[in-house]
């Protein structure tokens, strides 16, 4: 029976808000075993960063109350003085956090960073001798061509090279512990699963312990040996990863899994109608020109973001696309509903060919096609009330005006599930979901045919992603609406998808019934999404990395 | 995509207020800079009270002279410029308010008469200047940040001219010849003492000092998801700058605005001082510092109170100014308020 | 880097071009009066007018007046008809003068201004940042004229704590020569020590909330080297082409205080014209200072572009 390596009695931390008093941690005990990977597991607001960044007092402030116990080994952080703590930080624990790109200093090159974390403890340690074990520490994590790297700056490096690096830097000093705050959550599907195994295999190879912190159930069951779950501040429930995979006992807990969305699981069944074709897009093309020159800039390149796509929805289904950033799929929406000029190709919808037309033969289209956007917080107008928003279509249509617009925008409001009198509120009283209601009451508000919905549920929390997609489900089946869906996550595409259509590098690289799709992939880089995609299944991720091995 | 999970401050629902409500709010938190916008509105006052002074307590006018004028004072006699070119000192209320600081040198004006008709012309000029500032650079910052391409080149390379040319030589080579040779443009036609003049050349040269960061603005609010909302609905270029955009230009609008007020002021009183501002018969702190540093040694006070005078004014409206921004923006403010667990109120079925 | 150098240089060319031909509209066309008449300043005579019509070719076409007046100033053949002088000559005698003060003066700015607001940005919302923010902002609501009469009336003529006198070469005497200066050097940098300590300051605050601080402190680095190595370091770099601009604005304020303290230099030359309504030194004194800030600034975004790798290699991730 071995030590725990840290011990954490009773944390709770408040923090003084312009709202009020906040009280983020409340009453958190924990044990972190050598050895093990311990994953928290929350949405937002639950307090698992709190807690993690509580660990090696990043908290502390003149607005913060923290009390309880953190021990590590024998020694009291939480009323260890700045000293102390200093001495802590790198050296016993070491943190690696969400967004490798803003984490950097954008100044200073990677090496640097790195021999600054070794000096600044070992004074001892020259600046050659630093050097050296900065760039053995850059090749311990997979960095290729590591003596030119090690001199490279943030900005020149990758998203996975950069988390690479930062998981480099957190390891300069042995240390025993290693926090990961959301390591992977800013990174595409596929470098994610190179992450997480380096996470893994880092941890194994130097005997770490390490706190995973994560609101993503998948990569809890691809890498976590334990499992805390937190909601509003407390541990609801705790345990080995199988049980609390396959035998929750807290309704947070089955509630959080049952939210979860399952990239092997088929799709529930859809009534499936022969219909028209409503939309064809026929090699669609949108390149951005790359400007250089000393005086005039000419083009020299093009970024090709759409580079001949073609397909066609049917009236009545839904069509996912997904993609990984840099795919091209967001460039492909805004360029079907005209928001971008394609550079050459075809849309027709409903047999008219719409590319091209002036924006005055246009404007009547516009009711016919909406979108529906990924970011609650970017998407509606803060200084607007959402009664104008929603109605603000109708307005500009020419549709209704005064107590007959109001009385539209209301009924809109309530079949998305929003009240009334939610009229005369501003955006910011919303929570996210809520917020994404509102911007689907807005594209629905014309009652088009067509809806892409771009990301609508990726800046959600799981429990809520749920809810949203369960609306947009009743809303096609009431208004028989048909949607592109356009998604990184090819687990909820499946999910409410008829057809997918799979998209890489500006290109359609395969397409075809959901199903057929998710379990009989033909392309390659179909194939390498997929199996990146974590399970949140921890038997499933076992056995496929089994067959992987093999 | 960064998922709302990262301990931040988003201030979580609150009672229904709209943005300028919780503004409003924030400012009346903010005692230090409603103490100094009190200050300024008294300074105003004190300006508009100009002509009620001049008429029933001096007796005189900002350009009325009194060079051989004696005052009766308790029987007594005392010279408004006595021989050598001295100028009487303040006398408060002895003389019923008349000379109330003195006179302000061989012409033997009221002092207190020009401090007060000189603070109408510093407000107005400064007020003005701002305003045709604030109006050229929004619709040039909306224009250039809106449409991009050709419009934002042409408006861009015409700003950095104008930019490249340090602001006060700039003024002062258009001060100069304008006050010298009167402006003609078109239908326009003003004489080279106009107050216009100052007014229009403060004007324009701050444009550019205030067209490029509200551009700036323009050009990422453009990229937000709302906007492009608007466009998928059918929004023409108008209703997008003026119905989506404006809106949420409208602080910064109101603290470059307020700012400027300061910084007109403030030119046009050195302009004034090296003679290329306000030009007679028209007076301004400006004008009155510049003539009373002729008699710095013999006579102080006509130096010290106009520009004491315009210090209290800019100084109130740029503390003020820092307390709109911080209402309106309270994002600039240090935040104090470190990274809370919650960002969204949490799951209720809505 | 080469590509960013080269560019930015071809701009300045142009920047210079279109400045100049500002500098000859504000001077002979917008005003509406004859621009020769302008130029004979007070003692006008019609011969003098005529003269002066055709030495500058006030009846060319405007091109050829253009490159007329360009022409004469650059190569030194303007004469201020009200002083009788060579105006280029005086301009070139004034610099030394203009140089210290401006010099001087931008030295005692940086250096307060970045300590000011790096105190005041580390110690933020105690009292010695509410006493410095006061200062600053009292700074810089200063008239900078009004401040220099002030000072040269309170403590050189009242009190004669500061010598009176002008301007004392360097190489006569190092000490007289500072002496002279000081109170001029403090009235400049005032406004500016205010502005720059803000600017600073709110830098450095939004710098402080940064991910790569919260990564720096998690490394374990001390709450100092933070501060300097990468809050400070981060937040200097926008104060780089701030002092680019700001220096050209000098120049404005350097007339007042030298014309207050009779320093000697351009700006005081400039304040003479001013004063008469002389315009030929005016129009030299102003195309030239144009010209010197844009040149000046040219070299600061070469600097900032060098100190900001993403700038200096390019944004292309490899």
């Amino acid at each position: 029976m071995s030590e725990a390596l840290l011990t954490i009695s009773d944390l709770r931390v408040a923090f003084a808000t312009q709202s009020g008093r906040v009280q983020a941690v409340d009453g958190v005990s924990f044990e972190l075993m050598p050895g093990e990977v311990l994953a928290i597991v929350g949405e937002s607001g639950s307090g698992k960063s709190v807690t993690a960044q509580t660990i090696i007092g990043l908290t502390r402030s003149v607005n913060a109350e923290i009390e309880g116990s953190i021990k590590l080994g024998e020694q009291e952080l939480v009323t260890a003085s700045e000293g102390e703590l200093r001495g802590v930080r790198g050296t016993r624990v070491g943190m690696v956090f969400q967004d490798p790109m803003t984490s950097f200093n954008p100044v200073y090159r990677i090496g640097r960073q790195i021999t600054e974390a070794l000096r600044a403890h070992r004074g001892d340690v020259s600046k050659d001798e630093a050097r050296e074990r900065a760039v053995e520490l850059l090749d311990s994590v997979g960095i290729p061509n590591v003596e030119r790297r090690v001199d490279d700056y943030p900005h020149e490096f990758s998203g996975g090279m950069r988390q690479r690096a930062m998981i480099a830097m957190a390891l300069a000093l042995d240390p025993e512990v290693l926090i990961a705050d959301e390591p992977t959550t800013a990174l595409d599907v596929t470098v994610q699963a190179q992450i997480l195994a380096l996470l893994e295999r880092v941890n194994r190879e130097r005997g770490l312990a390490t706190i995973l912190i994560t609101h993503d159930l998948g990569v809890v069951a691809e890498v976590a040996d334990r499992v805390l779950v937190m909601h509003k501040g407390t541990i609801v429930e705790r345990g080995d990863l199988d049980r609390i995979f396959y035998s929750p006992s807290d309704p947070y807990t089955r509630k959080l899994l049952d939210a979860v969305v399952r990239i092997d699981t088929a799709a529930p069944l859809r009534a499936r109608r022969e219909s028209e074709s409503l939309l064809e897009v026929t090699d669609l093309v949108k390149h951005f020109p790359v400007k250089r020159g000393i005086v005039f800039e000419r083009e020299v390149d093009q970024v090709k973001a759409v580079d001949g796509v073609s397909f066609s929805v049917r009236q009545g289904e839904t069509l996912g696309l997904v993609g990984e950033s840099g795919s091209g799929k967001s460039t492909l929406s805004r360029t079907i509903l005209q928001l971008l000029r394609p550079t050459s190709g075809s849309v027709r919808f409903e047999g008219n060919e719409i590319v091209g037309l002036s924006r005055r033969r246009l404007q009547p289209l516009r009711r016919e096609m909406q979108m529906v956007f990924q970011d609650p917080f970017a998407s509606l107008n803060p200084r607007k009330r959402i009664g104008q928003i929603v109605g603000e279509p109708l307005r500009l249509q020419g549709e209704a005006r005064g107590g007959e617009l109001r009385r539209q925008v209301q009924e809109l409001l309530d079949r998305v599930g929003l009240s009334a009198e939610h009229y005369d509120r501003f955006p910011h009283e919303f929570s996210g979901g809520q917020r994404q209601r509102i911007g689907i009451a807005r594209a629905l508000a014309l009652r088009p045919k067509l809806i892409i919905a771009d990301e609508p549920v990726s800046a959600l929390d799981v429990s809520i992603r749920a809810q949203i997609l369960d609306l947009l489900s009743e809303l096609q089946a009431d208004f028989g609406l048909t949607y592109i869906f356009v998604a990184h996550d090819i687990g909820v595409v499946r999910q409410v998808s008829d057809r997918i259509a799979v998209m890489y590098r500006g290109k359609i690289v395969e397409e075809g019934a959901a199903d057929t799709v998710c379990e009989r992939p033909q392309d390659a880089y179909t194939k390498k999404l997929l199996a990146a995609v974590p399970i949140p299944d921890p038997r499933e991720a076992r056995a496929r990395r089994q067959t992987v091995v093999q | 995509m960064r998922v709302a999970s990262q301990p931040n401050v988003e201030e979580a629902a609150r009672a229904a207020a709209s943005p300028w409500q919780l503004a409003w709010r924030r400012l009346r938190r903010n005692r230090v800079a409603l103490a100094f916008g009190g200050l300024f509105v008294l300074i105003v006052v004190f300006a508009l009270a100009a002509p009620l002074w001049a008429n029933h307590i001096a007796h005189t006018g900002p350009n009325s002279t009194h060079t051989l004028q004696k005052l009766e004072v308790d029987g007594e006699k005392r010279e408004v410029v006595n021989p050598s070119g001295k100028p009487i000192g303040p006398q408060w209320l002895e003389a019923g308010g008349r000379f109330f600081v003195g006179a302000d040198g061989r012409l033997g004006r009221d002092e207190m008469v020009r401090l007060m008709y000189g603070g109408r012309t510093s407000l107005l000029v400064g007020f003005s200047a701002a305003l045709i500032t604030t109006l050229l650079a929004t619709l040039l910052g909306l224009l250039a940040g809106y449409y991009r391409g050709w419009t934002d080149t042409v408006i861009s390379r015409a700003m950095d001219v104008i930019w490249a040319f340090p602001v006060i030589l700039l003024a002062i080579a258009l001060g100069l010849t304008l006050a010298v040779g009167g402006l003609k443009i078109g239908p326009l036609e003003l004489s080279g003492s106009s107050i216009w003049i100052p007014i229009l050349i403060i004007g324009a040269v701050y444009v550019p000092y205030m067209a490029r960061p509200i551009r700036g603005e323009v050009l990422s609010l453009r990229e937000k998801e709302f906007v492009e909302a608007a466009e998928a609905q059918g929004a023409g270029a108008l209703r997008v700058m003026f119905g989506e955009l404006l809106p949420n230009l409208a602080s910064t609008i109101i603290v470059f605005f307020t700012l400027g007020v300061a910084n007109a002021m403030l030119l046009e009183s050195m302009l004034s001082f090296l003679g290329v501002g306000v030009q007679p018969p028209n007076t301004s702190w400006g004008t009155m510092v510049g003539s009373g540093f002729q008699l710095i040694t013999s006579a102080p006070l006509l130096t010290v109170l106009p520009g004491t005078l315009l210090l209290l004014t800019v100084l109130s409206i740029n503390v003020f100014g820092d307390g709109l921004r911080d209402a309106l923006d309270p994002r600039s403010k240090l935040r104090l308020e470190l990274h809370a667990g919650a960002s969204e109120p949490e799951g209720t079925a809505v | 880097m080469v590509r960013f150098v080269v560019r930015r240089l071809c701009g300045m060319v142009a920047v210079l071009f279109a400045v100049s031909v500002l500098v000859f509209l504000i001077f002979n066309v917008i005003p509406n009066s004859d621009p020769a008449l302008r130029m004979a300043g007070k003692n006008a005579t019609p011969t003098l007018v005529h003269n002066i019509t055709e030495e500058w070719g006030f009846d060319d076409s405007l091109p050829q007046q253009y490159v007329t007046m360009m022409g004469k100033i650059f190569s030194g053949d303007v004469i201020s008809y009200e002083g009788q002088e060579n105006v280029d000559e005086r301009i070139v005698e004034g610099i030394p003068a203009t140089f210290s003060l401006c010099f001087g003066a931008a030295v005692i700015w940086m250096f307060f201004g970045v300590l000011f607001g790096y105190l005041s940005a580390v110690r933020a919302g105690g009292l010695l940042d509410r006493v410095l923010t006061i200062v600053a902002v009292t700074g810089l609501s200063i008239p900078v004229f009004w401040l220099a009469a002030i000072l040269l009336n309170y403590l050189t003529y009242q009190t004669e704590i500061f010598p009176s006198g002008g301007y004392v070469k360097f190489g006569e005497s190092p000490l007289e020569w500072a002496e002279h200066l000081i109170l001029p050097w403090v009235t400049m940098a005032i406004v500016y020590v205010g502005i720059y300590s803000r600017v600073l300051r709110s830098n450095m605050l939004d710098a402080m909330n940064e991910d790569y601080v919260r990564t720096a402190r998690a490394k374990g680095l001390s709450e100092r080297r933070v501060m300097t190595r990468h809050v400070l370091r981060n937040s200097l770099i926008p104060i780089v082409t701030l002092f680019g601009l700001d220096f050209g604005a000098l120049v404005g304020g350097a007339i007042a205080v030298e014309a207050v303290f009779s320093l000697n230099g351009i700006g005081q030359y400039a304040y003479e014209s001013l004063i008469n309504t002389d315009l030929p030194p005016i129009m030299a004194i102003v195309l030239f200072g144009a010209f010197f800030i844009v040149l000046f600034n040219a070299f600061v975004d070469i600097a900032y572009a060098w100190l900001d790798p993403r700038i200096r290699l390019g944004e292309e991730a490899r």
